[in-house]
């Protein structure tokens, strides 16, 4: 397992070098540079010109490279010159809020899918089953968006049980109680908008892994030595096909930071996702660069995770 | 001459056999909801390349201001927008625009995809390591969030840059699939007698392992088909897809997230979704009877 | 001139390992394994499965990487020669073991068979179909079933079919892998009478891969046996049927059935003989690793790897 996990490490360096390099060359690619935003047009040209031989903007490609990455290793992602402050400040804002969108996101997922998934495999081809299997079918063809769409039209709108924007109440003193339940009220329906969707993967997984596992011979052997039916389900089955579920957790990542940038523009709730949207209509290019950074290092690490927890429930893979 | 003659006559009365795509065929018909599908998916796609032929979309997505945001009436079936822009034709030229977009980028994936898993999988070893890296590097990348990055920098943006963008992040699926499948296939004899034969890697790829996945990728493009009519509208949605003269399902969608459109004028949005829901339900129906069909064991009759 | 000469060949398989995927290891398929084939005649390679019989006819052909040694054929080095269009190509063909995964299914009998011809011979259509009706002619198949799939043949009408490809550009030698261990014993018969035909009709000489002696017995003038990728024994089909020398080879020809039931008195007194030698002796004829050693010649035609000493 070591040997596997470090193995994956190694692979993930060239990952991140390469995610590195595409976003720095999307960076240069960008109109406008650092200065462009703190301008004055009062100052001269050509102390502006002077400003940027000094901040190495005609610097050969890999020194500027390396002056980014060095910049990047001390935690300066640059300055946003829309919000004037510190790109790192900036997200440390929004990151809290999109990081326990995420967790709820996962919480409710899991909610769904387990029990529905276990009916849909434990009593396959019944109404039970069907129902299930349909509503999967529904949510593979959804696109989030929409769903989401209308969630809000249904239940921030219409039937106003939920707030319809922000992550909080204005006027709350942070630390209290009313602070932490108005911040989980605000997150409640854009969390069960994104659950509701992404959860029909799991179903289906689940699904079909139970009732592959119910035809094995170690189900029969158990069954014929006279375990009881939720003894079957509750010792053998179960303990198969749940946790390869928990090793998907990293993969989720991914999906969850796609549509986070969804959920939280259709909700309005101040994460990540809403940032890049509106940094990139403000132009704001250096926060533009930072997120993206961000979330795709979120998705590399997200991806090692799920390797390395797979490589402990299934051994055949630490073989390849 | 004479032996000549006979072999030709023989040629008329030799038995031929039905072909895969009959199977394919008696499959959907023999799904109900399938065929549905497949009836509405051409129905549908005739109707909007047809009436667009017709319809001008300069005189559609030209803003007019004494007609802004009235709901369905005589005039305007599915009202207007907030330029007075009459719902009903957007709808028509979006769906005709979405739909090729989306069979655009389908394509290019495809033909990406194939190639890059036929020849990853057939050669294997080293090259296919490396390839493999490469299609994980991909694969990693948050989809949405990286072709926002890219469309947001593009200099001079069109339709054509768009999809190349999309299929830039969306090839490694299908890649993945072939190369999976040639990887078992290569290993199987009807490739080595191929190559006792005389046959050369290029005729086998393509001659041999290609038509013996084909179903595979049949399968997969189709299902991917409607998840690109998705990934579009979404795209479009948030203000990365078309340009706003050339509006397509997810633009009339995106006007939505004004809370005021969204709250009380639903016959701006509420259209386009339903179209997008169909048209990917539909799309979605038709690949998962390819796929029976394809899979000898599901297969209803 | 020598037809189709092997000289030490070695088949080895990297063993992948360790951090970083480096080689630890071998497997020695094929090691050092020299015989001579003259033309006309069939030389049968046994082995159980595992013993490199078949990588040895792969590697003679190109489908295996040959880690050392040679193969002259005609003496010319066709050594490692797996480009496509070469005359080897042409001169040398394979007869494959399952008729069902050596015909793509999704192509019909015209192509398959035509597939050589298309390579290598430029024909018109016209043309093309009557050669492939004639060769199915040859093999004794229907010529008008030239737009069937392959699957709406049986086993022994596939390995035909097979056959009919293997011969399209009239070849001088076929590697036959084990062509009819997949098909019932009844057809069996049928196809390897056939294959004697031609051999006959089209001069065709055979390198016989199989691991059931009866039927090497029926087809073979000269036999190697092989064991885990080395030769155990060579010689001609009387010499190690009537007299075998190694263990191994004493052991293969003990176990087969004998139908006359006047000899199987005798079958079995032979059957205690090579027991009781293999309980006894069955050590001194492998080295440490278990592996045979090298061959010794005993008369003109038949060698045997007996140990160095003793």
């Amino acid at each position: 397992m070591w040997k596997f996990s470090l193995r994956r490490i190694l692979i993930m360096i060239p990952q991140l070098f390469f995610l590195s390099l595409l976003i720095f060359v999307l960076a240069k690619m960008m109109p406008g540079d650092a200065l462009s935003g703190q301008i004055d047009p009062n100052i001269d040209p050509a102390r502006i010109e002077e400003l940027r031989i000094q901040m190495g903007w005609y610097d050969p490609w890999h020194q500027q490279y390396a002056a980014w990455v060095g910049n990047l290793l001390q935690g300066d992602l640059g300055d946003s010159f829309r919000f004037k402050m510190p790109v790192t400040e900036l997200i440390g804002q929004r990151i809290a809020n999109s990081f326990w969108l995420s967790v709820a996101t996962l919480i409710f997922t899991y909610l769904i899918a387990i029990p529905l998934g276990i009916t849909s495999g434990r009593f396959n081809d019944t109404w039970k089953d069907q129902l299930i299997t349909g509503y999967s079918y529904l949510g593979f063809a959804t696109p989030l968006f929409i769903f989401a769409l209308v969630m809000l039209w249904l239940f921030g709108f219409q039937l106003q049980w939920f707030p319809s924007s922000g992550s909080i109440e204005p006027g709350l003193e942070p630390g209290t109680f009313e602070y932490f339940m108005s911040k989980f009220y605000h997150l409640l329906l854009p969390a069960l908008s994104m659950a509701l969707i992404t959860t029909f993967s799991t179903i289906q997984y689940l699904r079909n892994d139970i009732v592959d596992t119910k035809q094995k011979e170690f189900i029969l052997t158990a069954r014929a030595k006279g375990a009881s039916e939720s003894r079957v389900y509750n010792k053998h089955i179960l303990r198969n096909s749940l946790l390869p579920i928990a090793a998907f957790l990293g993969f989720e990542i991914t999906g969850l930071i796609g549509g986070s940038i969804f959920i939280e523009t259709i909700f309005s709730y101040p994460g990540m996702g809403q940032l890049l949207i509106e940094s990139i209509s403000l132009r704001d290019y250096s926060v533009v660069t930072a997120t993206t950074l961000l979330f795709g290092m979120a998705s590399i690490l997200g991806a090692l995770l799920s390797d390395i927890i797979l490589s402990i429930i299934d051994p055949r893979i630490r073989i390849k | 001459m004479g032996a000549k003659s006979v072999n030709v006559e023989v040629k008329s009365n030799v038995v031929k056999s039905p072909s895969g795509i009959s199977v394919i065929w008696r499959e959907i018909v023999k799904d109900k909801i399938a065929l549905i599908s497949l009836i509405f998916l051409v129905l549908v796609t005739a109707f909007v390349y047809g009436v667009s032929l017709v319809l001008d979309q300069k005189e559609i997505v030209k803003v007019d201001l004494f007609s802004i945001y009235e709901p369905p009436n005589d005039e305007f079936i599915l009202g207007t927008d907030y330029g007075g822009r009459d719902v009903f034709g957007q709808l028509i030229i979006g769906t005709r625009n979405s739909l090729s977009i989306a069979i655009l980028v389908t394509v290019m994936t495809g033909v990406i995809g194939i190639v890059y898993g036929l020849v990853s999988g057939y050669f294997g070893g080293h090259i296919d390591n490396i390839m493999m890296r490469i299609l994980d590097f991909f694969m990693i990348l948050p989809f949405t969030m990286i072709v926002i990055a890219f469309v947001a920098i593009i200099p001079k943006y069109s339709v054509w840059t768009f999809s190349l963008i999309m299929t830039a992040f969306l090839w490694m699926g299908l890649a993945r699939l072939v190369r999976s499948r040639t990887l078992a296939e290569k290993e199987l004899d009807y490739i080595q007698a191929a190559k006792t034969l005389g046959t050369s890697n290029i005729k086998i790829i393509f001659k041999h392992v290609l038509p013996n996945v084909s179903s595979l990728i049949i399968v997969s493009m189709t299902l991917s088909l409607a998840g690109n009519i998705g990934l579009e509208s979404g795209l479009s949605f948030l203000g990365f897809g078309f340009p706003e003269n050339t509006p397509s399902l997810g633009t009339l969608l995106s006007y939505a997230r004004n809370p005021q459109v969204l709250e009380h004028r639903w016959w701006i949005w509420v259209p386009a979704s339903v179209m997008i829901l169909l048209l990917m339900l539909c799309v979605n129906n038709v690949g998962t009877a390819l796929r029976r069909a394809t899979d000898a064991r599901q297969r209803r009759g | 001139m020598g037809f189709l000469k092997v000289e030490d060949l070695k088949v080895h398989f990297p063993i992948k390992g360790g951090l970083f995927g480096r080689t630890v290891g071998n497997v020695k398929a094929v090691d050092g394994v020299s015989f001579n084939l003259e033309k006309g005649k069939t030389y049968g390679l046994v082995g159980e499965s595992g013993s490199g019989k078949s990588t040895t006819g792969r590697a003679i052909i190109g489908l295996n990487h040959i880690t050392s040694g040679k193969v002259l054929f005609e003496d010319k080095d066709i050594t490692g020669v797996r480009r496509a269009k070469t005359d080897i190509r042409k001169d040398i063909q394979m007869i494959f073991q399952d008729p069902y995964s050596s015909l793509n299914s999704k192509k019909r009998v015209i192509d398959l068979v035509a597939e050589p011809l298309r390579n290598f011979e430029k024909m018109t259509r016209k043309e093309e179909r009557i050669r492939v009706q004639e060769l199915l002619e040859l093999v004794g198949l229907n010529p008008e079933s030239v737009l069937k799939y392959p699957h709406e043949f049986s086993g022994g009408q596939r390995q035909r079919i097979g056959i009919a490809r293997a011969v399209a550009l009239k070849p001088k030698l076929i590697i036959a892998d084990e062509p009819v261990s997949a098909l019932d014993v009844s057809v069996q018969a049928q196809v390897l009478n056939f294959m004697k035909e031609i051999q006959n009709e089209l001069d065709l000489t055979y390198l016989f891969i199989s691991h059931d002696l009866g039927v090497i017995k029926h087809m073979c003038d000269q036999i190697g046996i092989m064991y885990k990728g080395r030769f155990v024994e060579e010689g001609t089909s009387q010499e190690i049927f009537n007299d075998p020398q190694h263990i191994y080879t004493k052991r293969l020809v003990a176990a087969i059935p004998e139908i006359d039931p006047k000899k199987r008195e005798d079958l079995k007194r032979f059957r205690q003989e090579v027991n009781t030698e293999y309980e006894q002796a069955y050590n001194d004829y492998f080295d440490e690793e278990g592996l045979a050693y090298g061959l010794k010649p005993i008369s003109d035609t038949h060698l045997v790897a007996l140990p160095e000493k003793g």
